[in-house]
């Protein structure tokens, strides 16, 4: 369960402050498929680092499977981006000078896994996300849609708990956004908890649920479909 | 900390230009650091080595007879007894030259008559002679080891012109070059002869000397004979009391200076100052190498620093996503490290290559020392702890850059 209550999160320059979470609170459950929406601007982004780890916040409490990480050191903090969260970015982040096989094996390596388990997890990555014929093709050589179905093999090969996804099919076409977005659900059916900021409300709405954010804040919760059975068991969504 | 050496040479093979260009900057650096650094080790090496004598405590002074009823025979007397009466004085000697200085006499020995004709073979530097008398070695401050001093009565006064010279019945050599004249026994009392195929007995051996040209092959090939130097140029060595050189010198050059009016004072130097004309170019060629070996180097430096930067700031957003998915900013100053070392120890491999090949060429063209492994040993070491040095800080900055930057779209 990842779970955010007052939550904020303040940028500060010499000129200018500027609130991108404010008293945020959100919780999202095992097994959830939330999709995040709001303008550009809103905090959509910021919540996303925030929940990744990636950024720090400064008043509030934030759960992740239990864990309270706002001590966290930053070794601790890589420790669980790798083991614990998935990360699928819009611009797909693969590194253009390894192969699709070496881009999977990159936050392996970190976790210090021995080769034989690595390649067993790569190539079970690869093969559910239909690249297992490819994996030694250069990112430059994959279509954008192929190069985000490594990147989620990337995310997916760890076998995190939450897969955080950045406007995954924000450089794609409809055809290959679809194909995508086909695979997370894919992925989540499998038990992994997706939360997807986007701005595409069509896209948001083959979640479970749609957070709106305007102005650091959630203004609004919409459920598109039956939640989980386990999420509707456990009898809370949102603040 | 993470070392995957394997990936990251996948990654430096598809971005090789720069680490190409970057290696080979290392190799010529280390080839050159290293034949620079032997060969101005053996030049401090040949500057440094002993001499033989008191060198820094002995001057000399010059003076030219000019006038009609220049008397030089007094006049080395009288300046001889002046020169020996100063307090602070060990001893004086006129002699024919200054060692160390450049400019000398030679005249080579053989260990048996007929000159040129008699079947040895004289080498660069061979018989280099000083006239001097019973005060000569306590002034040069060399070691009798073998034999005795020239007595007073042995020594022969100048003569009157070239013409009248004649080899001395006995001589004094130094003990490099009674080895060299008689190699398989005991020199003392053994006859040498000298071109004119003129005999002398060797009376005493000193223990080392380097000569008038210390930059030869075998300056220490140096032998003196019992005699007054011809004149009327004069040449006085003058050996002080530690701490009394420039005192003695100033006062020795003020008296000299006055006391004989049919001649002039040429000149007085130390020979320290002697020396170190000599050998200056020894040392200019050190400080040369030294100056274009710490340029490279430099260059090397900036080569794998600019490289390191350059890969830094290219690949700022790939070092986001390795942080976003785990990387420990350890891990991403290793990985710099790990991709730095590799193009380090292409360049030093290719560098002992080229370090060995020019030291090769050299020993051969120059008739040099074989290059002594242990340079190249340090070479390689001091030229991955450089390498390692000049690519800290990029990659220090390197993981300083926040995982947020992988969710920046620009």
């Amino acid at each position: 369960m990842l779970d955010m209550q007052h939550i904020s999160k303040v940028y500060r320059s010499d000129l200018v402050e500027t609130h991108a979470l404010r008293d945020f609170s959100l919780t999202v459950h095992a097994g959830e498929f939330v999709a995040v929406t709001g303008p550009s601007g809103s905090g959509k982004t910021t919540f996303l680092n925030v929940a990744g780890l990636l950024e720090t916040f400064h008043t509030g409490r934030y759960l992740l499977d239990g864990s309270d990480v706002s001590k966290l050191s930053d070794d601790e903090r890589s420790r669980l981006r790798n083991e614990k969260i998935g990360f699928i970015f819009q611009g797909f982040n693969l590194i253009p000078d390894l192969d699709i096989y070496d881009n999977v094996d990159v936050p392996l390596r970190y976790r210090r896994m021995n080769r034989a388990e690595r390649h067993e997890r790569i190539t079970s990555a690869l093969e559910l996300v239909g690249l297992a014929s490819r994996m030694h093709h250069m990112p430059s050589q994959l279509s954008g849609g192929q190069q985000q179905r490594a990147a989620i093999a990337r995310a997916l090969a760890g076998d995190p708990k939450f897969l955080l996804a950045d406007e995954p099919t924000g450089n794609l076409d409809s055809l290959m956004a679809r194909q995508v977005l086909d695979l997370l659900e894919q992925i989540n059916e499998m038990g992994t908890t997706i939360i997807m900021v986007t701005h595409d409300l069509e896209l948001a709405r083959r979640a479970h649920r749609n957070v709106h954010i305007v102005d650091g804040q959630i203004s609004d919760f919409r459920a598109y479909e039956p939640l989980p059975e386990a999420v509707a068991a456990a009898g809370t969504i949102g603040r | 900390m993470n070392l995957n050496i394997r990936p990251v040479f996948s990654a430096l093979l598809r971005n090789r230009t720069g680490a190409i260009l970057v290696a080979m900057q290392i190799a010529i650096a280390l080839a050159v650091l290293v034949n620079a650094v032997y060969i101005v080790k053996q030049r401090v090496d040949r500057i440094g080595r002993p001499t033989g004598m008191d060198v820094e405590n002995i001057f000399a002074i010059s003076s030219s007879g000019f006038a009609q009823g220049y008397d030089h025979r007094a006049t080395l007397r009288d300046d001889l007894a002046y020169l020996r009466s100063v307090p602070g004085v060990v001893d004086a000697v006129a002699t024919t030259s200054v060692p160390l200085s450049g400019g000398g006499n030679g005249s080579f020995l053989s260990p048996r008559p007929g000159g040129m004709h008699s079947g040895f073979t004289a080498q660069q530097g061979d018989g280099n002679y000083f006239e001097i008398d019973e005060h000569g070695l306590q002034t040069l401050g060399v070691r009798l080891i073998a034999g005795r001093n020239f007595r007073p009565d042995e020594i022969a006064p100048a003569p009157l012109s070239l013409a009248h010279t004649e080899f001395a019945p006995s001589v004094i050599i130094t003990q490099a070059y009674a080895r060299y004249l008689f190699p398989d026994g005991n020199p003392l009392g053994r006859t040498v002869y000298d071109y004119l195929s003129r005999p002398a007995r060797i009376i005493g051996i000193i223990d080392h000397m380097h000569g008038a040209w210390p930059t030869v092959d075998h300056p220490d090939r140096v032998y003196f004979l019992p005699r007054m130097a011809y004149g009327p140029r004069a040449t006085y060595l003058v050996r002080t009391e530690p701490g009394e050189l420039n005192r003695v010198m100033a006062q020795v050059e003020q008296h000299m200076g006055t006391s004989n009016s049919d001649r002039v004072i040429n000149w007085v130097r130390t020979l320290s100052s002697f020396k170190a004309d000599t050998y200056m170019s020894d040392r200019n060629m050190g400080t040369f190498l030294v100056t274009v070996t710490s340029l490279l180097l430099a260059i090397a430096s900036l080569g794998i620093f600019g490289l390191a930067t350059f890969n830094v700031n290219t690949r700022t957003k790939q070092i986001g996503t390795r942080r976003a998915v785990g990387a420990r900013r350890r891990d991403i100053v290793a990985y710099f490290m790990v991709e730095n070392w590799l193009i380090t120890t292409a360049g030093i491999v290719v560098g002992c290559a080229m370090a060995l090949g020019v030291g090769y060429w050299l020993s051969h063209q120059y008739a040099m020392p074989r290059l002594d492994l242990y340079f190249l040993v340090g070479g390689v070491l001091g030229l991955w702890g450089l390498g390692l040095l000049a690519a800290w800080q990029p990659a220090r900055r390197a993981a300083t850059i926040s995982p947020a930057v992988a969710t920046r779209t620009v």
